[in-house]
This record gives structure tokens, C-alpha cells and sequence, in this order.
């Protein structure tokens, strides 16, 4: 028995709370401690050790805090397990019961209202639990948890950096408001500008019609409450940031607007070229941006605050590069050719095949360049043809290159597969000659248009009435989902409106169904919504159809 | 000083301290049963890009084990995939001797480059591979081993280990810890 109070006392001193260590400053505790945090690397840049499972012992660089709690300390509920929050705000005070019946809870997400009572915790008893997995009822908690080995000092910063987390309103958040804006860049095409905001217009008026409604009406605040939980009370609004001139100009605009009228999320929001310096700011600020309406993302592995609706045309380069590589027996040692018309979608279609392509071991293709505004000719298809008796002869060019195909198609040496992406072909795509279809191979990063019709009525319910003939189809499209995506996590987000936990919500949704896209999915920090092309043929007679060659998904 | 000795401590005393209210530990209390499944005849793509047979990797007579996870989970994939590292570093260089298969259920994320940084992550040791494929092939086989997730957030901890003698399977269902999944293994007859 003695010997076991040893042991006692021991565990006692060893885990007793870091409030004695030395804290560095603010900032420090910021990096330092979003780096254990989001990374599991210890100040002196050791990985954290932890136990999971009672005896498994794991790095913290596969297994981090964040992995569960998420970027903002909210928690997450996947599959069957389900994590509460750790952030200083919610662990410093009492966990009281939750009246069953009291509240309608309409939300799964809603699952932190049903968590176990707990007292609060303080800077020993957090220590406890992040060394022990003991909550300050004595109770052990769910053993996924792991067991992390700090020193004193580096519990300390990690706790101090838990209470940095989510612990002051989102910037663009008030007691009843919640303020969007998107942001349009100057020479936008008109109808595609208001094709981006009509969808995100009506689904703000929509909100705020039922809040006015609550407001004096006690059956309706009821309904209200019943539909949206939380958010039931809040009014939207959303303004347009208009971006003038040189984009090196951006960045000060964009301080300026969200000096004067700070958003809680920029959503939609278009560009006739780059986003960089929008996707840059949104980084730095720490400001959501969902689901711009561009061709050219930014790709990162590592950024977190825009939210795209893809990865751009550089999508369908790489669907083709894949679809290529499970026919690589056909092809075996001859050439692929890419002819590239020169500008940012040109470049971004044949870098994603030229990546793919190098990912799944194949020989470069032989890239030709061809500079912007001067025609495709049949001569010059002849000459790359000749020069390298290619495979594949792909084209990433616009409808330009109908006519001089149809032209290589009686040189018997011609290719006998020919690659282009019917996004840039566009409505002309349906006039390419019959000789050359059953050699025409097409990238279609969309579910294909006879299929897509049966969601029409969904799209145009947020034209409330308007002709949707004086709107691109596509990019209302592309609207409705970003309206919808977002209306969806705010209900999940149970009161807790902070601009991590939103894009944290995001990446706790199932996959969506929705107009223009196969498939819609999310999942902890996947940053574009739809990850499918179809490579697709065109039909015989007039007014082809599009037809499946491929999966969504090609692998 | 690091707090290895708190930890082998705690685990000592943890039981003193919260014997009265602690509820029933939920590890050790996972569901096992054996079953017999028919591997259905698809391909699927590793994280080298390979293209692989699924029947023939896994009716190979070697010792193989799969679970169904997917890259980016937060919660339930990381301790699957933990115990599968745990494995193999308990069996040090027999590693290779035991095949472990860890199959996507999130084929739209998850391209060969996603699998391979993940399996780098667990510093998983030649004899693990993380398969991916069409979303049609991956249902295919999720049905087959009644695992089928309507969607990937939906998922559940299901790790399988076939029995050479007979070509059954071992069906185990939750978090295991390390020894019962070590121990699991050995008695399928795969040690």
C-alpha cells in the first residue's frame, strides 16, 4: 500500500499542471502552439508521442489534436465517434445538463448539447486529461483520445493555445447579423456576374424574409426554430467588393472594404483571370472563401480558407492523363503529342496532364505551343503528326481546331485517338463533323447535359421566377451550391459562429448531390467540391449527345 | 524530463482512482465473428499507381488483413491505420510476412499520391497497401465484406483478417488496442 501512495504522489507531482513554466509571449504561443496543435511538433521540433488504444503508440505527426478537434477546437462527430470541444471557452466552464425536450434539436452536428456533465476545468485538470485521459469527474475518456508525454512547459503552451481558440466573435458576426460579401472583379462578363449573385441574393433575402416573419410572429419564430435551430434569428446581408485595375492593386481594396465592412465569409465571387490575390488575402486574414466562380484555382496542399468548386480545367488535363494511363497497352512506347494554345487555360489543362502523366511513370508528352491568336492549322497538326507519329494527339485549344482536324483526318497517318476538352469547344462541340468523332475523345468535368436535366427545377427555384435563358447555366449552377453548402453548415454550426469552425462544418458533410456536378464531396480539409471529368464521345446524327467513356471518378 | 513514467503511471493508477465511476472500458469490447466472404473480381489501383487484382492479392494463401478507411478521417482511420504501424513494428523484420491491406472509401479524394503520403505518414513498412478504385469497384467491395457505408462519414472501425486454413474471415468490429489486434492476428492463424 505504501507503495502505492509512492506511485501516487509520484503521478501527482509528475502531472501536475504547467502553471509554474514560463510562458513566452503571445505570438509565441500562437506558433508554437498551433504547431503542436495542427501539426503534433513539439517547440524544440520533435514530433509529440502519444498512446492511442492504451498501448499503441503513435507520433503526433499522424495523429494531432486537430485531427479530431478540428482547426477550430470545436469537435467533430464522425462514423461512431464523437468529439467535444477543447478550446478554453467551452472547457472553462460547467458542462450542465441538457433539458431533453426543452429545445428542438435539428441537427446531428447538434451532438456537444448531449455531451456527458462535467465541472469546469482548470489549467491541473486539462493537464490531466491531455497527460492521463482523466476528466475532472474521474471518468477516462474514450481511449481514441491519445495520451500525449509534455513536459511542463510545452503542456503549458499547448493549453494556453487552446485558450486562444474560437474564443472571440468571428470579425462580420453581431448578436443578430451575419454579414457576407463577394467579390466581383471589373470586366467580369455581365451575365455571368449576375448568374454568380442571384443565387446567393435570393438565399439571403430568403433568410431574412423568416427572420422579419419570427420577429412578429410567434407560430412562425416557432417553425423557425424548428428549421434552423440556432441561426433562426439572424438576418444576412450581403455587398459586393468590386475590384478595380491592376491586380497588384487588389490587396488594397480588398484591406479597404474589409476595414470598413468586415465579412465573416466571402462567398462566390468571379474573375475573368486570376483569384491569387484574393485567395493570398483570404489566407492571411483568416476569411472563408467559398467556392469562387474562376477556371484557374490556386492549388495548395496547405492552404485552408478558399474553398473551390474544383480544381479548375487543370481538372480535365489531368481526367484525360488518367484515363490515358489504364489504356497505356495501347499506346506502349509511341508518342503522345499535347498541342497547347498559350494562355492561363491552355497551360493549366496541359500541366494537369503533364503531372498526372509523370505521377503514373509515363515518358513526357511532346509539347507544342502554339502562341495565342495565331489560328491552328491543318499544316501544323500535319507537322506534329509527321514529326512524332504520336499515339494521341491531344488539343487543348477552343473551337478552332474543329475545322483542321477534320482536315487530318484524311492523312492516313493521323492518330488513331484524339484528346480535347469540350468545356473550351463549348456549344460548337456539337458540330464536330461524324468522320471525326469515333477518333474524338472530349474531358466533361460536368454530369452530362441529358442527365443534369432532372435537376433543372432545383437550379431555377432561386431565379424565383426570373428567365433563366438570360443566365449561364453553369455558373448559376455553381451558385446554387455554394448558397446551399453554406446554408446547410451554417444549421450544423449550432450557434458557434466562428470562420474555422464554418469551413470545419464543410469538411464534416456528406457528399452532396447537386445540379451540374456528379458528385459534391468534402471530408477534413478537402478544399475542392467536386473531383470528377468524364472523357466522353459524341453521339451519331444531328445535335449529338454526350456519352460516357469513363467513370466520374477515374482512377 | 519527458513524462513516459506519468503515462506508464497513470496507467497503473487509473484504475485505483476511477474505479467508481469510470464506465466500462469501451476498448476490448469489440464485436468478433467469423464469415465467409466471396472477393469480387476488380481491379484496384495501389499507391504506387499499380493496377492490382483484388481476389488474387487477397486469396494469394498469404497472411492478409484489410479495413476499409479513407485519407483526410479525423477520427476512426487514424486508429485503424495506428494498429496496423503497431503490427508491424511489433513484428519488426517479419513484417513483410503479414500483408495488410487498408482499402479507400473516399476513391473521389483519394489518388495514389494522397495513399502513398498517407502511408508515409504511419512510416507503414513494405507489406501495407492502401488500394483505391472506382466508386463502383470500392462499393463492390465493401458489399461483398457487408461493410457497404452509405457515405464515408457514416463509417464504421470493421477490420477483417482471413484465415488461411479455411480462407474464412475474421470479423472484427471497433477500436481494438494493439495487444487484442496483435493477438486477433495470431490466432487466425496468421503467426
Amino acid at each position: 500500500m505504501s507503495r502505492l501512495l509512492i506511485w501516487t504522489l509520484l503521478l501527482l507531482t509528475l502531472s501536475a499542471p504547467a502553471t509554474g513554466a514560463v510562458l513566452p509571449s503571445a505570438e509565441e504561443i500562437q506558433r508554437l502552439g498551433a504547431r503542436m496543435y495542427r501539426e503534433g511538433i513539439l517547440p524544440d521540433g520533435q514530433a509529440m508521442k502519444a498512446f492511442v488504444s492504451n498501448d499503441v503508440a503513435v507520433d503526433g505527426t499522424a495523429f494531432t489534436c486537430v485531427s479530431c478537434h478540428l482547426r477550430s477546437g470545436l469537435g467533430s462527430v464522425e462514423g461512431e465517434v464523437v468529439t467535444p470541444p477543447t478550446n478554453g471557452r467551452i472547457l472553462y466552464q460547467e458542462r450542465k445538463p441538457y433539458i431533453k425536450g426543452k429545445e428542438f434539436v435539428p441537427s446531428v452536428a447538434n451532438y456537444a448539447k448531449y455531451l456527458p456533465v462535467r465541472p469546469a476545468y482548470t489549467d491541473e485538470t486539462l493537464a490531466t486529461l491531455i497527460s492521463a485521459g482523466v476528466d475532472p469527474t474521474g471518468r477516462s475518456v474514450l481511449s481514441v483520445m491519445p495520451r500525449y508525454e509534455l513536459e511542463d512547459r510545452d503542456m503549458a503552451i499547448l493549453i494556453a493555445y487552446l485558450k486562444t481558440l474560437s474564443d472571440r466573435p468571428s470579425p462580420g458576426v453581431g448578436k443578430q447579423e451575419i454579414r457576407f460579401a463577394t467579390v466581383i472583379v471589373e470586366g467580369s462578363d455581365p451575365v455571368a456576374v449576375e448568374s454568380m449573385v442571384t443565387p446567393l441574393q435570393f438565399s439571403v433575402d430568403r433568410k431574412n424574409s423568416l427572420a422579419k416573419a419570427a420577429g412578429v410572429n410567434e407560430r412562425v419564430a416557432r417553425m423557425g426554430y424548428n428549421m434552423l435551430g440556432d441561426l433562426h434569428g439572424y438576418t444576412f446581408t450581403l455587398t459586393r467588393w468590386i475590384l478595380k485595375g491592376d491586380p497588384a492593386t487588389w490587396r488594397a481594396q480588398l484591406e479597404e472594404y474589409d476595414r470598413k465592412e468586415p465579412a465573416f465569409a466571402l462567398l462566390g465571387g468571379i474573375s475573368p483571370g486570376t483569384w491569387e490575390p484574393v485567395h493570398r488575402f483570404c489566407e492571411e486574414r483568416g476569411i472563408p472563401d467559398l467556392f469562387p466562380v474562376v477556371d484557374d484555382p490556386v492549388l495548395s496542399d496547405t492552404d485552408w480558407y478558399t474553398h473551390y468548386l474544383s480544381r479548375g480545367v487543370r481538372q480535365e488535363g489531368e481526367a484525360a492523363a488518367r484515363y490515358l494511363h489504364g489504356m497505356v497497352e495501347l499506346i506502349r512506347d509511341r508518342a503522345i503529342v499535347q498541342v497547347i494554345r498559350d494562355g492561363r487555360r491552355g497551360r493549366a489543362l496541359a500541366d494537369g496532364f503533364r503531372t498526372v502523366w509523370a505521377e503514373t511513370g509515363h515518358t513526357p508528352a511532346v509539347d507544342i505551343v502554339l502562341p495565342a491568336g495565331e489560328p491552328l492549322t491543318a499544316e501544323a497538326l500535319r507537322q506534329a503528326v509527321a514529326g512524332h507519329k504520336p499515339a494521341v494527339l491531344i488539343l487543348w485549344d477552343d473551337a478552332g481546331l474543329i475545322n483542321p482536324l477534320g482536315e487530318l483526318m484524311a492523312d492516313p497517318s493521323r492518330p488513331g485517338m484524339i484528346v480535347a476538352s469540350a468545356t473550351w469547344l463549348g456549344s460548337a462541340a456539337t458540330t464536330v463533323p461524324e468522320a471525326l468523332r469515333a477518333p474524338l475523345f472530349l474531358t466533361w468535368p460536368y454530369r452530362l447535359p441529358q442527365d443534369d436535366k432532372r435537376y433543372d427545377i432545383a437550379a431555377r427555384k432561386v431565379l424565383a421566377g426570373k428567365r433563366p435563358d438570360k443566365y449561364d447555366q453553369v455558373i448559376l449552377r455553381q451558385s446554387y451550391i455554394t448558397q446551399d453548402v453554406l446554408g446547410r453548415a451554417l444549421m450544423m454550426m449550432r450557434g458557434e459562429f466562428y470562420r474555422d469552425f464554418l469551413l470545419d462544418t464543410i469538411g464534416m458533410m456528406e457528399d452532396m448531390y447537386y445540379p451540374l456536378y456528379e458528385r459534391v464531396s468534402f471530408g477534413p480539409g478537402q478544399r475542392y467540391a467536386s473531383k470528377g471529368c468524364y472523357i466522353v464521345q459524341l453521339g451519331k446524327g444531328e445535335n449529338p449527345q454526350f456519352e460516357k467513356r469513363s467513370e466520374w471518378v477515374i482512377q | 524530463m519527458r513524462i513516459t513514467l506519468v503515462r506508464l503511471l497513470t496507467l497503473l493508477l487509473v484504475p485505483y482512482l476511477v474505479a467508481s465511476t469510470a464506465p466500462a472500458e469501451e476498448l476490448g469490447r469489440y464485436e468478433r465473428s467469423v464469415e465467409r466472404y466471396a472477393i469480387p473480381d476488380v481491379v484496384l489501383t495501389n499507391q504506387n499507381g499499380d493496377k492490382v487484382r483484388l481476389k488474387s492479392l487477397l486469396e494469394s494463401g498469404q497472411p492478409v488483413a484489410v479495413d476499409f478507411i479513407y485519407a483526410t478521417c479525423t477520427t476512426i482511420c487514424p486508429i485503424l491505420s495506428a494498429g496496423y504501424a503497431h503490427l508491424q513494428r511489433k513484428l519488426g523484420s517479419e513484417s513483410s510476412k503479414v500483408h495488410l491491406v487498408s482499402i479507400t472509401i473516399d476513391p473521389e479524394n483519394d489518388t495514389p499520391p494522397i495513399l502513398k503520403d498517407y502511408l508515409a505518414k504511419y512510416q507503414a513498412r513494405p507489406g501495407w497497401d492502401f488500394l483505391t478504385g472506382s466508386r463502383r469497384d470500392i462499393d463492390r467491395v465493401m458489399t461483398a465484406f457487408n461493410a457497404y457505408f452509405r457515405d464515408k462519414m457514416d463509417h464504421k472501425p470493421l477490420t477483417f483478417i482471413r484465415m488461411p486454413k479455411d480462407g474464412s474471415w475474421v470479423r472484427l468490429y471497433g477500436l481494438m488496442n494493439g495487444i487484442d489486434f496483435v493477438e486477433e492476428y495470431r490466432q487466425a492463424g496468421n503467426l
